[in-house]
């Protein structure tokens, strides 16, 4: 009889223990299991709290929603700059193709790219961002550089006292077809 | 003079400079053993030299170089021009070594010494060298600070940090989840896998080229030219709207470059079938997305069967997929630029709707 | 008069206070030249021997040692900078000025921000070199994968301090850099699939709580987001990278010191 088979244990021996304090193995690695497990759990929700954390509930950000105005404060054909550095908005009165009427519409002034301020070039009729040089029509519609879309549009409507009023917190995608639902485009 | 600056300008384009790089490159990793010979790199040196100093006559070039927050780009280009070649250089005497049967540089020096104060005083001199080189810098340059920050005026170009100018000069091909976010994790994660993946035991602890020639090209093709060649491109002729400017130059804001790129999609259902879009995304689609998983896909056994027949038996599959897909994904932006440059494509897949462009 | 020297520096050598910091005599044998590195608590980092191979500026250019002076450097005049810079809107733009104009060594944000340019280069040089000489294969394996870390957080260093000077050239540079962020799969409002994650109409990543979001600290770029890249920039990345170079350099002694050939 070799060493190894003298260290195995007699397989039909049955280990008899204090019954009180007896924790089976199986019983207690079930137990580890809910131990770890609880405490997994436990961390897990711990990060998520820290994480949740660093997003904050109030902003100090400007408003969402102003009054920009009466309709004929904005000329027929010109992109409007004026609302630029107060709201992030261009504001531009015309035809519209996308709902083939004339009126006014609100352009983001955020490049659909990486998030520049494009610049109203008048000579060459167009927005260009400087960053990555997407070119943007008056409508909004990318037609070079990178920009994979078009520039979002802004609820714009019009207020009791007839100003024109835009809301930033609701946004106009043109590829999503949104364009030309009614409050994409104020008629005038 | 001015006629040199002319041509130069017409030849700089970021298709010439970008294949000629890569030419440059692949001649100087197939002959590798002439290449870094001082024979050869003495007259390398001193073109790079005078063609500085020449370029330096020029008044744009030179206002570019000597910006503030661009000298840390001309102190890189030098320092990683001359270890390279340092590197490379011992790598091939390690290797002539090697098939002499001599003893290795490093193995040449195997004494043990006292640390205190062999190593220590090394140290020491380093830091005052560095320290010394820092204050004048300092000195001479001082920290660059434009006008206080304004969120509504974009200044023309608006530009990344400079290391980071690889990945901005990237998004003129990719959009910016993959140029942005995608890429640079798979840089970090695929460096992180390089161990794992190589499997030669060659070349441990020892400079060495031939053993490793083909990780060396891997890892050094996307040091120098997906990296640092980018950031030079980016950096020096990437003017205002990104537009691209040869070295000499003047940055003019009204530049237009009448390009208009077009999708995939577009180019086989407007321009080959001339049918229009069709509404359906995924048929719209179709053709890109076969095109994209096939590359992903399909490419990697294909690839084991022909050019890395022999990586594929050292490698477990595993690692070998890893392997190809990373590889493949370095490989994506080259294929892109060259798409870009030939048929003006833009995307390959593009779904704005999901912000899915590839 | 060269007694009375030689007698006072006997004195002073002898005294208990002299005696209670240094350990050893003069390091010119190699038993005390043993002790200075055994005794001090950061050349403890090193072995007592080296192999003369790994140790020469032609093998190793001395790059790793060089980035972890660098950072040294940063974090002193970091910590000299704090002192005069506040991070708000209001202040930080003629903080910076200040620095330059008003306080005393006005070259102090040049060392630090060129320091920072330098340390970058320096990472990569020192990757390259670990790269060329194998130093990455086994045992280093794990090592190496702590460095890759370590040179993502020395480019993020780099990236969360380009903001604190609150000019154009900051706030241009971070929002070309973190509107990255708005297009991260799934986690972006404008990343591909994060339109997919919604409730009946409710999307639940948009501008508001997506990474870009939590990288800013709202929308935009503000006061909130100079405070955050202020907080990561001073604290949170250098709390997070001591550790992990603490990690790497312990590693580099355990996994065999520096490397040479196997």
């Amino acid at each position: 009889m070799d060493i190894k088979e003298e260290l195995k244990p007699p397989q039909d021996s049955v280990v008899v223990e204090d019954s009180y304090h007896m924790v089976t193995r199986r019983g207690f690695v079930s137990w580890l299991t809910v131990g770890w497990g609880a405490f997994a759990g436990a961390t897990a929700i711990m990060g998520a709290a820290f994480q949740r954390f660093l997003f904050p509930n109030v902003l100090r950000e400007p408003p969402q929603e102003f009054k920009i105005g009466f309709p004929n404060d904005f000329l027929e054909g010109v992109v409007d700059l004026r609302m630029q550095d107060k709201y992030g908005i261009w504001v531009v009165r015309g035809f519209d193709p996308a709902t083939s009427q004339t009126g006014i519409y609100v352009l983001s002034v955020i490049c659909t790219h990486l998030g520049c301020t494009p610049t109203w070039l008048e000579s060459e009729a167009k927005f260009k961002c400087p960053c990555h040089g997407s070119g943007f029509y008056k409508t909004g519609i990318n037609f070079e550089g990178p920009a994979p879309r078009p520039l979002e549009r802004f609820r714009v409507v019009l207020a009791e006292d007839g100003q024109v009023q835009v809301d930033k917190g609701k946004k106009f995608q043109y590829e999503k077809g949104e364009w030309t639902q009614p409050e994409a485009f104020l008629k005038v | 003079m001015e006629a040199l600056r002319h041509t130069i300008n017409a030849f700089a384009t970021p298709t010439t400079i970008y294949l000629s790089s890569v030419a440059l490159f692949a001649i100087a990793m197939w002959k590798m053993e002439i290449v870094v010979k001082p024979l050869v790199m003495i007259p390398v040196v001193i073109v790079t030299v005078l063609g500085t100093i020449f370029a330096l006559t020029d008044d744009h070039f030179f206002k570019l170089v000597t910006l503030p927050d661009n000298i840390p780009i001309t102190i890189m280009l030098a320092t990683v021009g001359y270890f390279t070649w340092y590197a490379l250089k011992k790598g091939v005497e390690n290797d002539k070594r090697l098939s002499e049967n001599r003893p290795l540089i490093e193995q040449e020096q195997d004494r043990r010494v006292m640390t205190w104060p062999n190593l220590v005083y090394i140290e020491f001199i380093c830091l005052i060298a560095i320290t010394v080189f820092l204050i004048f810098w300092s000195i001479g340059f001082q920290a660059p600070l434009e006008e206080p920050a304004n969120p509504t005026v974009t200044p023309n170009p608006a530009k990344a940090p400079w290391y980071f100018l690889g990945l901005q000069e990237m998004l003129v091909y990719f959009d910016p989840w993959l140029a942005g976010v995608v890429f640079p994790g798979l840089i970090v994660v695929g460096l992180m896998a390089l161990p794992y993946i190589d499997p030669n035991p060659k070349g441990n602890g020892y400079y060495s080229f031939k053993d490793r020639r083909l990780v060396i090209g891997y890892y050094l093709f996307g040091f120098l030219i997906q990296w640092v060649l980018l950031i030079v491109l980016g950096t020096f002729m990437r003017g205002p709207g990104w537009s691209f400017f040869g070295p000499f130059q003047e940055w003019d804001p009204h530049k237009v470059e009448a390009l208009t790129n077009i999708n995939l999609s577009e180019l086989l259902w407007v321009k080959l079938l001339n049918i229009g879009l069709p509404k359906n995304i995924l048929l719209r689609e179709g053709v890109g997305i076969v095109v994209v998983l096939g590359y992903l896909v399909a490419l990697p056994p294909l690839l084991a069967k022909t050019i890395f027949k022999k990586l594929y038996q050292e490698l477990s599959f595993i690692r070998f997929q890893i392997m190809c897909f990373l590889f493949l994904a370095m490989l994506s932006l080259p294929i892109k630029m060259i798409l870009r440059w030939t048929i003006n494509l833009k995307y390959i897949v593009a779904i704005p709707e999901f912000f899915f462009n590839i | 008069m060269n007694s009375k020297l030689k007698q006072i520096q006997k004195q002073i050598v002898e005294s208990q206070i002299w005696k209670s910091i240094f350990r050893h005599g003069m390091p010119d044998d190699t038993r005390t030249r043993a002790m200075v590195v055994l005794s001090n608590v950061f050349l403890h980092l090193h072995p007592v021997k080296s192999r003369e191979a790994g140790i020469r500026v032609g093998y190793t250019w001395c790059m790793g040692g060089i980035t972890f002076f660098l950072f040294l450097v940063e974090a002193v005049t970091g910590i000299l900078l704090m002192f005069y810079y506040r991070p708000t809107a209001e202040y930080a733009y003629s903080d910076i000025i200040a620095l330059r104009e008003h306080v005393p060594l006005g070259i102090m944000r040049e060392l630090h921000r060129w320091g920072a340019h330098a340390m970058v280069i320096a990472v990569w040089l020192h990757m390259f070199r670990v790269f060329m000489t194998g130093s990455y294969k086994p045992p280093r394996e794990f090592n190496w994968g702590i460095g890759v870390v370590l040179l993502v957080l020395t480019l993020l260093l780099s990236f969360t301090g380009y903001l604190l000077p609150w000019d154009q050239l900051a706030i241009w540079a971070i929002a070309v850099g973190s509107n990255m962020a708005r297009a991260t799969p799934f986690l972006g409002h404008e990343g591909p699939g994060a339109s997919l994650l919604k409730i009946g109409d409710m999307n639940l990543v948009h501008a508001g709580d997506d990474a870009r979001f939590g990288l800013l600290a709202g929308r935009m770029i503000s006061e909130a987001t100079l405070l955050r890249f202020y907080v990561l920039h001073c604290i949170f990345i250098p709390f997070v990278a001591s550790i992990l170079m603490a990690i790497h350099f312990w590693r580099v002694r355990k996994d065999g010191g520096i490397s040479g050939p196997m």
